[in-house]
């Protein structure tokens, strides 16, 4: 399996041929996909493609620790087929790990909880290379992440996402971020620019080329026929903005007060979870002291997203906080399998990515992804 | 690390659950399938704790099931799925009790009284047939039932509560994809319609079906010369049959099927004033041009293959299916029907032989190639399918739980996957029912009786007569129609001999008079019981059964053909196949299975998007 650099690569041309040829020429170009790959993963090819499915194989993924959510998004990546995984946990693992978690069990108990899941994980696709790092990732030079095609850092707290953000602006390595706090969670996405192709039927209206979004552009768009369909190839681009500038963002500036009274609490939440962390170096829990404390840092958050008074709610902040250090088996997997999902786009370049933060609330049933990035002043 | 390490696995899950935990610990629940969505949800269950989860799969485990039903290994090829993924998901968990059947969710063994003893019933299912039966099991059971479907990046969710919310049949599904018998026989202009002819025509014909195989078009819109065209083509082709131990097989159905039955086509001038004319096909001028070719091309499943290249891989597996099919009938006893092959998607021998037909009537009509690859997916009713959608929708539908056992309907949702730049998944509230449904609109009662004694007239007149109090004028039915006013010839019948098992579900219609005032339908579940002295029937009390007003009849009489359709649906595995030519439907379904059924309405092929929710396209 390749764990070399990835050259950058080019945005795919969707061919004039059609899927067979391309996947003809992909067997070909790409250090061809063996003939048992390929029927392994028949079902995924017949969706995204040969091509994806080849970019797939070469890709060096980290994901930095390893509890519920990682475990999810590991899954979902080697039963994907990618090059390489590493795993990187300093932690040992507990038993309170074992309520949702599933790469490891009660004989674990005691054990460095990356050398402890991934035997399992190997296990789920041998064709993939997965090892484990032991070390704290702030401990690690900038030079670790420079091999990697992907970076996921999980379960970790503000400080450290910004520092490995750092990193991976520098060698232009796409950068997700994500945890899951009981009922809720969020994943926030820093692929710095990346351009994909979208399929559709073409419509009786022209795709304009240009600005689409303040992030997102349409570059250019290519058609096909197949039989009496007819189908469009659209390239687009979206530019992102580290974590660090995101942070500082309100929300759309365009946004119509109305508009800003529908976005759940969970929004502002999430943005307080991580101050509140970073200020008193620990998670929230069910004390009045830190209900108290809460609620002034996300007052705080709420103004500072541009978002009104009344997200702040005294009953979604008692029940937020008792989330803050709750485990959830299913909120790990809808999480885990929307980040993986993107991880694979990306590196596949089709369909529209996460642009920049989703946030989730697994109660109410809502998952809106915001642009957080700095904008124009009015 | 804040908190005690002893507090224990469970501890994390219960500072977001509370009290919810206990519950769910003393919860009994019923999964069925265990595939794509029932992997992934085994996994959730039991890591949430479910106090016991027992699950139902009918099928094995495939090489192409291991990019995304993650409990299984290349270890557990063809092993029972339910049983695999039982003893993998168990490690997750010790304190949770795991029962796995391998068996049909629509066996017997399942009873309205099995499926009450669960909590919930979550289906992970992928087809339209099973999810019906499970949707009206748990209806008459009064269980909620939380349903989910997965296709490529779609997922669904939602929450199923009799009396509380739409049921799985409250809409009707889409239609599937139908194809006019001509425009297969005659006009194709695609490829999937030359493929549908090769699998369920030519294939069907030559290594299927032995029944006589001439059409009869009874309410046919074709032109008169066209259906006579078709009886004709047909019976040429079962005398072929007799030809199958001679080396030239291969050539008579080719010159058959490619060259002259498309000269005679041609002889139909009217059908080409506005289409292009097909192209005969000769056999000797194809064979002169790929004799340097070899068969091994079949095995290029990604590649467009040529003209001369088809004609190579449709005369090899001719020969292999062909050898196949002798061998078979040499082993087959004595004055047995002759063996019958059934097109298996993933049988190399019978996709080649439908690819390479399919391309070659391609070739005579003009219509482009596709690759084996790309056809296996239109022929077999591929579903694109990955790990993630799966993980997700699964996650959705254990948090969709939640709500069911807080008893929070109103909080509960009929969930999406978006492929949005706004959001990641959609929500919209559970619709109430549809009181015009004829699964779920409906009265329901249950009686006991000792089926072998208790007869049909004990029914009719104790309890629906005089128990309920029905007229004259009513119709009883299982799956088919055991009495009414015109039919009354199986009334001194015990009810074992018309097919009452250890629990039946009989529907009774009110036909009496005018429709309105006619009681809605009723549901009577009907239980073997063989201590029953005397009457061996019990008789229920009188119950108050809700009667259809004006506007209810109105809006449902616009329901009925479709309801009729689904209803013809779900006889299927009843109905005989029938032949080719006229109007029926094929019905795909997983592994590997197919059944034809007839539809009166339509003179089409169709095919089924085994899912319900999704149509082929």
């Amino acid at each position: 399996m390749a764990t070399s650099n990835q050259q950058v690569e080019q945005v795919p041309m969707p061919n004039t041929d059609d899927l067979a040829s391309a996947t003809a020429t992909a067997m070909a170009t790409s250090q061809t996909i063996s003939a048992d790959e390929v029927a392994l993963y028949d079902r995924q090819i017949r969706l995204w493609g040969m091509e994806a499915q080849a970019r797939m194989r070469n890709a060096n993924i980290l994901i930095i620790n390893m509890r519920a959510l990682a475990n999810e998004i590991a899954k979902n990546l080697v039963l994907a087929g990618i090059g390489s995984l590493t795993v990187l946990d300093p932690d040992f693992v507990e038993e309170d790990d074992l309520g949702a978690q599933f790469f490891i069990s009660e004989e674990h108990v005691g054990i460095n909880r990356a050398k402890a899941a991934v035997p399992a994980i190997q296990r789920l696709n041998p064709r993939v290379s997965v090892h484990a790092d032991t070390e704290r990732i702030q401990d690690k030079p900038v030079e670790f992440f420079k091999n990697f095609d992907i970076v996921i850092a999980t379960d970790i707290d503000l400080d450290s996402m910004l520092l490995i953000n750092d990193a991976t602006r520098k060698w232009n390595i796409s950068f997700y971020a994500g945890a899951t706090y009981g009922f809720y969670g969020f994943i926030f996405a820093d692929l710095i620019s990346h351009s994909f192709v979208i399929k559709r039927i073409r419509s009786n209206i022209k795709t304009q080329i240009g600005r689409e979004t303040r992030t997102r552009s349409v570059i250019s768009t290519t058609e096909k026929k197949e039989g009496d369909t007819i189908w469009e190839f659209v390239t687009k681009q979206e530019i992102y903005c580290p974590l660090s500038e995101a942070i500082r963002s309100e929300v759309d500036n365009k946004w119509r007060p109305k508009k800003r009274k529908m976005v759940p609490s969970v929004l502002p939440g999430i943005k307080a979870l991580w101050k509140f962390q970073q200020k008193l170096g620990r998670l929230p829990q069910s004390t009045r002291e830190d209900f108290a404390e809460f609620t002034k840092i996300m007052t705080e958050v709420d103004k500072e997203l541009a978002l009104p008074e009344e997200l702040v709610k005294a009953e979604f902040i008692r029940q937020f906080v008792e989330n803050a250090a709750a485990e959830l088996s299913p909120v790990a997997a809808v999480l885990g399998g929307l980040l993986a999902q993107d991880a694979i786009n990306t590196l596949g370049k089709m369909e529209q990515p996460i642009q920049n933060l989703l946030v989730f609330d697994g109660d109410i049933s809502v998952a809106p992804i915001v642009v957080l990035a700095l904008q124009p002043e009015d | 690390m804040i908190y005690s390490s002893t507090m224990g696995r469970d501890s994390r899950s219960r500072k977001s659950l509370g009290s919810l935990h206990t519950h769910i610990k003393e919860s009994r629940v019923l999964m069925v399938g265990a595939g794509g969505i029932g992997c992934e949800l085994l996994k959730n269950l039991v890591l949430t704790g479910f106090g016991e989860i027992h699950l139902v799969d009918l099928d094995t485990i495939d090489l192409s099931n291991l990019n995304r039903q993650f409990l299984f290994g290349v270890q557990h090829l063809k092993k029972p799925k339910a049983v695999v993924a039982k003893e993998a998901a168990g490690k997750f968990n010790h304190s949770v009790k795991l029962e796995a059947y391998h068996a049909n969710i629509k066996d017997s063994q399942f009873t309205v009284k099995w499926f009450k003893g669960f909590d919930l019933v979550f289906n992970a299912l992928d087809n339209l047939d099973a999810r019906k039966h499970v949707n009206r099991m748990c209806l008459t059971a009064d269980i909620p039932l939380i349903e989910s479907g997965t296709t490529g990046y779609h997922g669904q969710v939602q929450i199923i509560k009799q009396g509380a919310t739409e049921c799985y049949d409250c809409n009707p599904k889409p239609v599937p994809r139908s194809f006019p018998v001509c425009t297969i026989r005659s006009t194709p202009s695609q490829p999937i319609h030359c493929i549908v002819w090769a699998k369920s025509y030519l294939f069907a014909e030559v290594f299927g079906t032995s029944e006589e195989s001439s059409p009869e078009l009874d309410r046919s819109e074709n032109p008169e010369n066209e259906i006579a065209n078709l009886k004709c083509e047909a019976e040429e082709l079962k005398n072929i049959r007799e030809k199958m131990d001679t080396p030239d097989y291969a050539e008579y159905i080719f010159e058959k099927v490619f060259n002259r039955d498309i000269v005679r086509l041609l002889s139909i001038e009217d059908i080409w004033k506005s289409r292009p004319q097909p192209m005969p096909l000769k056999y000797s001028k194809i064979a002169q041009e790929a004799k340097d070719l070899g068969p091994e091309i079949a095995q290029e499943g990604h590649r467009k293959w040529s003209l001369a290249q088809n004609f190579v891989v449709f005369a090899d597996s001719v020969e292999r299916l062909a050898s196949r099919m002798l061998r078979l009938k040499s082993v087959a006893m004595e004055g047995h029907e002759t063996p019958i092959m059934e097109f298996d998607k993933d049988d190399e021998d019978m996709l080649d032989f439908v690819a390479a037909a399919a391309n070659l009537r391609s070739c005579v009509f003009g219509i482009e190639l596709k690759s084996k690859f790309d056809i296996k997916q239109m022929a077999g009713n591929i579903i694109p399918a990955i790990a993630t959608t799966n993980a997700i929708t699964a996650g959705l539908c254990v948090l969709q739980a939640f709500k069911v056992l807080r008893n929070n309907l109103k909080q509960g949702r009929m969930i999406f996957l978006a492929k949005n730049a706004d959001r990641a998944i959609s929500a919209e509230k559970l619709a109430s029912p549809n009181s015009k449904c004829q699964e779920c609109g409906v009265a329901r009662a249950s009686v006991d009786a000792h089926v072998s004694k208790a007869t049909l007239r004990d029914f009719v007149e104790r309890v629906i007569r005089q128990g309920l109090g029905y007229g004259e004028d009513i119709s009883v039915l299982s799956s088919k129609l055991l009495y009414d006013v015109d039919f009354d010839d199986d009334l001194d019948k015990p009810l074992k001999e018309l097919g009452f098992g250890d629990e039946t579900l009989i529907t009774i219609r009110d036909e009496e008079g005018d429709e309105v005032g006619h009681r809605i339908n009723l549901v009577i579940v009907v239980t073997n019981n063989e201590d029953l002295k005397g009457d061996m029937i019990t008789v229920p009390g009188r119950l108050e059964i809700p009667r259809k007003s004006k506007s209810e009849i109105e809006e449902s009489n616009s329901c009925r053909d479709m309801h009729q359709i689904e209803v013809g649906i779900n006889n299927a595995a009843t109905a005989k196949k029938r032949k080719l030519g006229e109007e029926f439907t094929i019905i795909e379904d997983r592994p590997n299975k197919k059944r034809a059924v007839g539809r009166e309405d339509e003179q089409d092929f169709v095919i089924f998007g085994d899912d319900g929710t999704i149509t082929i396209d």
